[in-house]
């Protein structure tokens, strides 16, 4: 068999294309000697590790046996993208948390925030050091993002969603010297959980949304005074807040809406921007919807049947979006054309997908990141459908993911068991780093 | 003899009928023959030619016989047919006659007196010797001879005369000769053209009968009498012969009589004088025919006839005694043969060669052989039977395929673990987000249905006998059975208005008044100092020794609620108004052991399950509606519908009865999927779905769709087997309950877990 071989044209969209010509290739060949042939083709300084794409399907066998899979005769002209292999991710640290983690950060430059579901805020430096560990809210947070501000390099704001109806607007600081954190406004809006915060690129508006089917929009000046008035008391709670009337003096202000966007029958699961003045939302009722947030107008309604979806991130500066359901796909949306094609690709999970990351926010990277109850963090590339181009399992046993992050090759993953570090180069660090300084 | 009567008539009709046609045929000669046959009836004297006239008397086939009616009879007979002979030689006679007018082929003799001898003699006229008197000397127009006449047909002449002259071919006339001859002479279309004579010839009458008789279809020959009379040659009085044919003398048989016959007939004799030979045989009734109708009676036997025996092969060639070579067996097959056991040899005989018919010696298995056969005929069945040919596929109703019912549970999501204890029930908050469950250990836990997280824990003493939300939208609260008591409990992160309204109704600032007859069950509520959510709000103790409140199912509106105790017989049933805060008990005798209660979704009925009824009473009314009867030995599940028109009963013994409440006390269908007992039922409020869970640690799920044409019965289809509960001291899935909103499941298993199956 030595002697079959078979006509492969090469193409790529990585920062290492090869001339379009035909090659003759033995098909016992697998990924290492493709990959070692591209590598000498190019004559690469440093060897590239590619991994090979093929009608949508990662080559994982010989040429000839996937030929044999699929069908394909040893006359046809197979055409073979390649792309930067991910090398297997390593774990870099964990962080054992007393409760489960709900959300991890990996934005800042110097330091890993995660919130739980005892209601903590708890920061991490790179060495591994719990450097900020704050109670803001009493019931589990949901959710959490920071505020973009102009503001010294160690102090931040950071919007938390909690499950007590409330988001918070609190800074914090984390210099090596004191931590400290201080809530500065209650945003008070939502009948029933919270479920996600997001801010705009500028930080100026925050978008939540909640399990009673609203999605919230707020501006993030602190108000001097309270925008809503306390609830009124009947009797036994004005006694007991008669006794404690001393803490309660510094007690952040409270905080209206700028906007209610009610479009959602049932629980809003995320709501994101797209851009500055777009915003886009899933939920249980099976619709991804994008919304003219000034106006507070949902533009486009993109309807599934029978899939209660849990996260979206978008990608493409809002061209499309990625959602996970509880159907165990993530499927990959078209935000602008109609609704019947708007389902671009679909990929199964085994199990139900709780949460989805991209590399950087609104890339156009073709990485993207999934977490899972089933306790496997997987790396997809939406050129491949049909399976996950990496995995790992954060922890030991069926512990869920309940969230990632994916920042500067870091993958963050929180869940169950804490918070898990792992580096996984995401694809062109190079590449996407380059067009970004151009 | 009566047949050949009747032949004779027919003929006799035949003849009859032939000379009426004749008569009407040739009606000018008609008149003659008229003429004729009178004169012949007068006599036959002036016949003067002598033929065709008979000189026998009519001899009859039956003239031997002796009986004088019949010899009357056949004189009547030969007169007739004299006179039908008589009348067929006229018309012979008459033809003739004509016929000599044109042939004189031979000269008439006359019969004179010889003067000589005077004997009679005859003169024939003397022969002419000129040209008339020989063929040669006829006059011939043809000159040519017997050549045939093409030869001619470019020459203006036809032969040569006497002097060699040319004989010129005689004018024909033109067309319009032609014509005007068959306008002139009437018989021109009777007349041809004769080459050989070369002149127009008028066909004679004679031809123009054969023409006649050929357009007819008739015999050509005008002479030719299918009708002849028979003539006697042998048979008739003096026609007999006398004389013997052959001259060999006459055997002895002829006229001694035969040994053997009178052997025979003397035995015949001897039997009649013996009496052994009834020579009349006295007349039976018999002679007279019975009528009976054949299909009166049943046919003799009901089964089909005996099949026949089978039949023997034919001998082949190696039966024969003296087989081609191929056929003998060497050693080694005679071995192989014998080691075989009598059955499995392919022949039971070892064919043998003879060079003589006379050397096979006597075949020594012939008894053995005809005693088997006997053995095989008499004994062997030959009933033929009838084998059941069912396709088992075509057994199975045909249900749509589970694929084309989507949205239902098939994997699970994730699972939620209680520490210690077997979890016994779950339920589900109205709005599906949260799920409580509770344990033996006393444990209530609260967690978000999606992530499974466990948000707040309830630390109660005893075992958790059941839980339940309250259906109600706008208030948020359940209510846990623990032993004897019941708590009302608000979950935490519960926006501000609802929890003022719910608090406001479970512990109102001023208490309802209190109700005329006192019950025996207690509504306790703790000072609003000591509120929190870690404690219940609202506390029900029911009467001791009452037991383990085994069951809460709250009636639609959420206002009442009723509860199942397992204890005493008497008041296990209370139904309890959380507006009043009163309870009461419905019933105040009830027979057997109240299970479960459940309110009916719509109208005012209370289904009461005891061990192995249902009962349906109308609270309302007070009375009884109906008994269901299951045919389960121990009811230990029951749901119903959301439209109310239906119930399903799950029982200890694994049976699943779905009864349509419209139609009968019988249950519409009974599945019975688990291996184990049924432990719980469960129909979803809003899609077609329903599932049952059992101690085999499975969960199944149907598709239950209940259509609102009450022709059409519901359409049950099972959907998948859900699997993943571990079995722990023999018990398996305990409850199910429905995700209000989707179809998703939570399962409360024995072993701990709770999980959560979605779609």
């Amino acid at each position: 068999m030595d002697s079959t071989t078979q006509s492969v044209v090469f193409t790529t969209q990585t920062p290492y294309p090869l001339p379009s010509q035909k090659f003759m290739i033995p098909t016992t060949w697998k990924r290492y000697h493709l990959s070692q042939l591209v590598n000498k083709a190019l004559d690469l300084a440093k060897p590239v590790p590619f991994d090979f794409l093929v009608k949508g399907e990662i080559l994982r066998t010989s040429i000839s046996e996937w030929c044999a899979e699929n069908g394909v005769g040893e006359e046809e002209t197979l055409e073979i993208e390649y792309i930067e292999s991910v090398l297997p991710p390593q774990r870099l640290s964990e962080f054992p948390h007393e409760s489960w983690v709900s959300a991890v950060l990996c934005e800042l430059p110097n330091h890993f925030l995660t919130v739980a579901y005892d209601g903590y805020l708890r920061a991490f430096d790179m060495s591994r050091n719990p450097v900020l560990n704050t109670l803001l809210h009493t019931s589990p947070i949901t959710s959490f993002c920071t505020v973009p501000s102009p503001s010294n390099d160690n102090t931040y704001t950071i919007a938390t969603a909690s499950q007590d109806l409330t988001a918070q607007i609190s800074q914090i600081s984390v210099e090596a010297s004191s931590t400290s954190s201080k809530p500065l406004a209650t945003l008070h809006l939502h009948t029933a959980p919270l479920s996600s915060v997001s801010s705009n690129a500028k930080g100026t508006q925050l978008l939540t949304s909640s399990w009673d089917g609203l999605v919230g929009l707020w501006d993030t000046t602190i108000p001097p005074t309270d925008e809503v008035p306390e609830p009124t008391l009947n009797e036994r709670e004005r006694k007991r807040r008669r006794k404690g009337d001393d803490a309660t003096t510094k007690k952040p202000k409270r905080k209206a809406p700028i906007n209610v966007l009610k479009s959602h029958i049932g629980r809003v699961s995320k709501a994101a921007w797209l851009n500055e003045k777009e915003g886009v939302s899933c939920g249980f009722d099976s619709t991804v919807r994008t919304w003219d947030v000034e106006n507070g107008l949902c533009t486009r309604t993109i309807a599934a049947s029978e899939k209660p979806f849990l996260d979206l991130v978008s990608r493409e500066n809002g061209q499309s979006a990625l959602v996970v359901s509880t159907d165990r796909t993530m499927t990959l949306y078209d935000l602008r054309s109609s609704q019947l094609s708007a389902a671009v690709a679909s990929f199964n999970h085994p199990s139900t997908p709780s949460c989805i990351a991209l590399p950087e926010s609104h890339t156009s990277s073709s990485q993207i990141v999934t977490g899972s109850y089933d306790g496997i963090v997987r790396i997809w590339d939406l050129r491949s459908n049909k399976a996950a181009i990496a995995t790992f399992k954060a922890w030991d046993g069926t512990k869920k993911v309940l969230a990632v992050d994916w920042r500067r090759g870091v993958v963050g993953v929180g869940g169950e068991g804490g918070l898990d570090l792992w580096k996984v180069a995401a694809e062109s660090d190079t590449g996407a780093g380059s067009k970004k300084s151009v | 003899m009566a047949s050949v009567k009747a032949k004779k008539t027919s003929s006799k009709r035949k003849h009859d009928e032939d000379v009426a046609e004749e008569q009407t045929l040739h009606s000018a000669t008609a008149l003659e023959m008229l003429t004729d046959d009178e004169a012949c009836g007068d006599g036959d004297d002036d016949l003067s030619d002598g033929e065709a006239v008979d000189e026998f008397p009519e001899i009859d086939a039956n003239s031997d016989s002796d009986d004088d009616e019949v010899e009357a009879e056949e004189a009547d007979e030969e007169d007739e047919e004299d006179e039908e002979d008589e009348n067929e030689s006229e018309d012979d006679e008459d033809e003739l006659l004509t016929d000599d007018s044109e042939h004189h082929i031979f000269p008439k003799p006359k019969t004179i007196i010889s003067k000589i001898t005077g004997q009679p003699k005859r003169v024939y006229p003397e022969i002419e010797p000129d040209y008339d008197s020989d063929s040669s000397t006829e006059d011939a127009p043809n000159r040519v001879g017997d050549v045939p006449m093409h030869w001619y047909d470019d020459m203006p002449h036809i032969g040569y005369d006497m002097n060699g002259k040319q004989v010129l071919r005689p004018a024909h006339g033109d067309e319009l000769d032609k014509f005007l001859a068959t306008v002139d002479n009437p018989d021109s279309w009777t007349t041809a053209f004769d080459k050989k004579q070369q002149m127009e010839k008028p066909l004679t009458a004679e031809e123009l009968d054969i023409i006649q008789r050929l357009y007819a279809g008739e015999n050509p020959d005008a002479q030719y009498d299918p009708y002849e009379p028979m003539v006697e040659w042998f048979t008739g009085k003096g026609k007999e012969e006398i004389m013997p044919l052959s001259a060999a003398p006459e055997p002895k048989r002829r006229w001694v009589r035969s040994k053997w016959e009178k052997q025979k007939i003397m035995k015949i004799v001897r039997a009649i004088r013996q009496g052994r030979i009834v020579p009349n045989k006295p007349k039976t009734s018999s002679k007279t025919q019975e009528f009976y109708s054949i299909w009166s009676s049943e046919p003799s036997s009901v089964q089909p006839p005996p099949l026949p025996a089978p039949k023997r092969a034919l001998p082949t060639n190696a039966e024969s005694y003296n087989p081609p070579g191929e056929y003998l067996m060497t050693e080694e097959e005679k071995a192989e043969r014998e080691k075989l056991d009598a059955e499995d040899r392919e022949r039971d005989f070892v064919p043998q060669k003879y060079s003589a018919l006379r050397l096979v010696p006597a075949y020594d298995n012939f008894i053995k052989e005809r005693f088997s056969r006997q053995l095989d005929l008499y004994l062997a069945p030959r009933i033929q039977r009838v084998k059941l040919n069912i396709d088992p596929s075509s057994l199975i109703p045909k249900l749509p395929s589970p694929s084309s019912l989507r949205p239902f549970p098939n994997y699970r999501s994730l699972r939620f673990t209680h520490p210690k204890g077997r979890v016994r029930c779950v339920s589900i908050s109205p709005d599906g987000a949260w799920a409580i469950s509770g344990d033996d250990d006393g444990i209530v836990s609260l967690w978000e249905v999606n992530v499974g997280c466990e948000i707040k824990r309830w630390k109660f003493e005893g075992k958790i006998g059941a839980l339940e939300w309250c259906p109600r939208a706008d208030l948020s609260y359940f209510v846990v059975g623990i032993e004897e008591t019941i708590h009302f409990v608000i979950p935490p992160n519960v926006d501000a208005s609802i929890l003022a309204l719910t608090q406001s109704l479970l512990a109102p600032s001023t208490l309802p008044p209190a109700s005329g007859t006192p019950s025996a069950v207690k509504w306790t509520t703790p000072s609003t100092s000591a509120w929190s959510s870690e404690k219940p709000i609202l506390s029900l103790h029911l009467a001791p020794s009452s037991g383990v409140v085994t069951q809460l199912s709250w009636h639609k509106r959420g206002d009442y609620v009723a509860s199942v105790s397992s204890g005493g017989s008497q008041n296990s049933v209370w139904i309890h108004q959380i507006t009043r805060r009163y309870s009461q008990a419905p019933f105040k005798k009830i027979k057997g052991a109240v299970q479960l209660v459940l309110f009916h979704p719509t109208k005012p009925h209370f289904f009461v399950a005891t061990q192995q009824y249902v009962r349906l009473y109308n609270l309302a009314e007070q009375k009884l509606l109906k008994t269901l009867m299951p045919g389960i030995r121990w009811i230990s599940s029951m749901d119903v519908h959301p439209s109310g028109d239906h119930l399903i009963v799950g029982g200890y013994d694994r049976k699943l009865c779905w009864f349509d409440l419209e139609l009968s006390e019988k249950p519409y269908k009974v599945l019975r999927y688990h291996s184990r007992a049924i432990r719980s039922l469960s129909f979803h409020p809003t899609y077609p779905l329903f599932a049952s869970s059992s101690d085999d640690g499975s969960i199944q799920v149907f598709h239950a769709r209940v259509y609102n044409d009450l022709m059409t019965d519901p359409l049950i289809v099972p959907l998948k087997i859900l699997r993943g509960h571990q079995i722990t001291d023999g018990l398996g899935t305990l409850q199910l309950r429905w995700s209000p909103k989707h179809p998703w499941l939570a399962s409360a298993a024995a072993d701990g877990t709770v999980a959560v199956w979605c779609s």
